[in-house]
């Protein structure tokens, strides 16, 4: 099962992000120029300039890939309006969900586009700092983002002169490693200034005051590699792809009980059809739950599933886009383990700043512990219900408030399920530990 | 300015006894701030949960914000991580002279002491050259420190103190939030081999085990 594999989509999606067919040699300077590449960011200097080059993402209505979806455009004025002598321009290519690869596969297969998008945004809002953030253990990825930046240094589009006479764009690969966190932007900044990777208080926010006190943009790969496509075919055919409030597309990560690969589909597609990427159930198998957003995701039942994947529609049923990740369980999961698993997850990587990340990250997962142990208390769920509300009040960075969601969306969902975990000591799916035994005991 | 002996005292202890005999009073903050000076900043002490575990993470943020550097951290961490430095310190009392008796230069007497390896510093002191002495490189020395090392030595770490100007606790603080830097030397067996996170494997495990229905999802 190769992660990385790309899955078959129905052939009126656009592709923006991933070439259609896949390029022979991504790494190919001359073939990438030939196919259009560097061309939108000299249009951008040439033509646009900066404030028209805001302008025209802002009308994309393109917004954040990174999770939180927030609006690309907003980001660049608020950097640009902050007064400094420097600005800088980070792309996220951290890809911390350990079963996503969407990425990574962004990076490997169309590099030249992030490349293009990171330079298109530094001269936008004016910075003469760019750098790509990518896993020290990604090492395939790192190989390609070095011969495609020397290359693309080579021909003069970043580097000495890029924007014009005297007006430089120093690119850089920064390697990362060591946090599940280091995905989530102010920490990805601690990292890069040699600190402990502890998210800071916002406001004020990156884009005003970011690495090393300069304004900084933070952009997924994705959205940047948006960027040049936006440019080259106008804002008006990139807002009519996909959903209203959040035009485009996006990679996930389907992972099936079968298959698994990554994926551009338009924002706006029913997650049914997203988890039927994948492939069909295998015999006598039947759709239990889906997991959409990574280790922080919420677990969604199947008459939830013709949700909207965008950014708003999963928020409202309890998950979150997140790292991409689309995971389909079938009925041999149990909903109660699964999300033990995530909370578990979540809560050893919280930083432990502040109390509900400490704390409060902690005792959910205790929670967790105790319904799939058998050992539940009684008002465990009010408990959890009270516990997440808090958590989602009063935490400092979203890990925390992301990390409710496996168990709440379960809860949400699965009530039955839990139930049986809670008051029959019963697992259905016979899978968590000392129920099953207890139940296979008593035969 | 007083001409009988021992009025003063008296007076003071008699402050103290009314005191003594007050009754209590629980002020509700945040609603209702106590009027405290204005140096106050309450007794130093370190909690422990309803588990009896230690609830300081050594995540140093005190240490680093302490400016007197009265408070310095010891014992292990949630992920078991910290070996002691000046003797187990579940209380601040001694710490506090002992930090005094440390920035008086003199060496702190502890008996649970263990003396730590001596190392020869020219590599860190490349690697440092290398990178300026910047506190800024900070995770780019520590990782081609402990290429160098296997691991960071308390030495080593001393030396990058002492040449970045940066203090102990932060480069310790900041060495112990990144999973692949260790203080130990590869214990051979368990490390994860050539690249990957072992925290991100052991998670693909668990969540394999959980769709797949496999109990064992357990780390
Ligand atoms: C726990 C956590 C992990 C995150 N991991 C990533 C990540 O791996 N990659 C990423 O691009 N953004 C990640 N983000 C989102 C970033 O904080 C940030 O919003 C994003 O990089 C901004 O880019 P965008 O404007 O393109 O969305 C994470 C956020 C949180 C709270
Ligand atoms: S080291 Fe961190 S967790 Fe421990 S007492 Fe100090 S601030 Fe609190
Ligand atoms: S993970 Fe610690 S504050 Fe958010």
């Amino acid at each position: 099962m190769s992660d990385a594999a790309i899955l078959a989509t129905p052939k009126q999606w656009p592709s923006i992000l991933l070439p259609r067919p896949a390029l022979a040699d991504p790494t190919d300077l001359d073939a990438a120029t030939a196919a259009g590449a560097f061309s939108a960011l000299r249009m951008a200097i040439r033509d646009l300039g900066p404030t028209s080059t805001i302008a025209t993402i802002g009308a994309s209505g393109l917004r954040g890939r990174g999770g939180a979806g927030y609006p690309a455009a907003d980001k660049w004025r608020a950097a640009s309006d902050t007064p400094a002598a420097h600005r800088v321009v980070v792309a996220n290519g951290y890809g911390a969900d350990p079963s996503a690869s969407t990425d990574a596969v962004l990076l490997t297969r169309n590099p030249y586009a992030v490349i293009e998008g990171l330079a298109i945004a530094a001269f936008a809002i004016g910075a003469d700092e760019a750098i790509i953030a990518v896993r020290a253990d990604a090492v395939a990825t790192i190989r390609v983002l070095e011969a495609t930046l020397a290359a693309a240094q080579e021909g003069g589009f970043v580097g000495l002169d890029a924007f014009g006479p005297g007006r430089h764009l120093d690119v850089s690969i920064r390697t990362v490693q060591g946090a599940y966190l280091l995905g989530e932007e102010t920490i990805l900044l601690k990292a890069l200034e040699g600190k402990r990777g502890q998210p800071e208080q916002r406001p004020p926010h990156p884009a005003t005051r970011g690495l090393r006190g300069l304004p900084t943009v933070v952009h997924n790969v994705q959205t940047l590699a948006a960027m040049p496509w936006i440019l080259k075919n106008g804002s008006e055919a990139f807002a009519k792809i996909g959903a209203a409030e959040c035009p485009g597309t996006i990679l996930v990560q389907v992972r099936g009980p079968e298959s698994s690969g990554v994926a551009e589909v338009p924002l706006g597609t029913k997650l049914r059809e997203i988890a039927g990427l994948s492939g069909a159930m295998p015999a006598g198998r039947s759709l239990k739950a889906v997991l959409v957003g990574g280790p922080s995701g919420g677990i969604l039942p199947p008459d939830e599933l013709d949700v909207a994947y965008t950014f708003d529609g999963l928020r409202a049923a309890g998950a979150h886009i997140g790292s991409g990740s689309v995971i389909v369980a079938d009925d041999r999961a149990c909903i109660v383990d699964l999300a033990r698993v995530l909370t578990r997850f979540c809560a050893d990587e919280a930083c432990g700043k502040t109390i509900p990340c400490r704390i409060g990250t902690r005792r959910l997962s205790e929670i967790g512990d105790r319904l799939a142990g058998g050992t539940s208390r009684a008002g465990d769920l009010d408990l959890l219900t009270d516990l997440a509300a808090d958590i989602v009040g009063s935490a400092l960075c979203d890990h925390e408030r992301l990390t409710t969601l496996p168990l709440v969306s379960g809860m949400r969902y699965f009530r039955a399920e839990l139930d049986d975990h809670i008051e029959r000591s019963s697992c259905p799916a016979g899978v968590c530990h000392p129920i099953a035994m207890a139940a296979s005991a008593t035969h | 300015m007083s001409f009988i002996p021992g009025l003063g005292i008296a007076r003071g202890m008699a402050l103290t006894l009314r005191r003594f005999f007050e009754p209590k009073a629980t002020i509700r903050y945040p609603e209702v701030k106590a009027d405290i000076p204005p140096k106050f900043r309450g007794r130093l002490q370190l909690l422990y949960d309803e588990y009896g575990t230690l609830k300081c993470e050594t995540c140093f943020q005190c240490a680093q914000a302490c400016p007197i550097e009265c408070i310095d951290m010891g014992g292990m961490d949630t992920k078991g991580r910290f070996h002691v430095h000046w003797g187990a310190a579940e209380t601040y009392g001694e710490r506090r002279e002992e930090s005094a008796l440390r920035r008086s230069g003199r060496p702190v007497p502890d008996p649970a002491y263990d003396h730590f390896e001596g190392i020869d510093v020219a590599a860190v002191d490349e690697i440092l050259t290398g990178f300026d002495h910047d506190p800024a490189h900070l995770l780019p020395i520590l990782e081609a420190t402990q290429a160098h090392y296997g691991y960071l030595p308390v030495g080593a770490l001393k030396r990058i103190s002492q040449a970045t100007g940066a203090w102990y606790a932060q480069i310790y603080g900041t060495a112990s939030f990144y999973g692949h830097l260790r203080f130990e030397p590869p214990s051979g067996a368990g490390e994860a081999a050539g690249g990957g996170r072992a925290d991100d494997s052991a998670y693909l495990a668990g969540l394999g085990a959980a769709l797949a229905g496999r109990p064992g999802g357990e780390a």
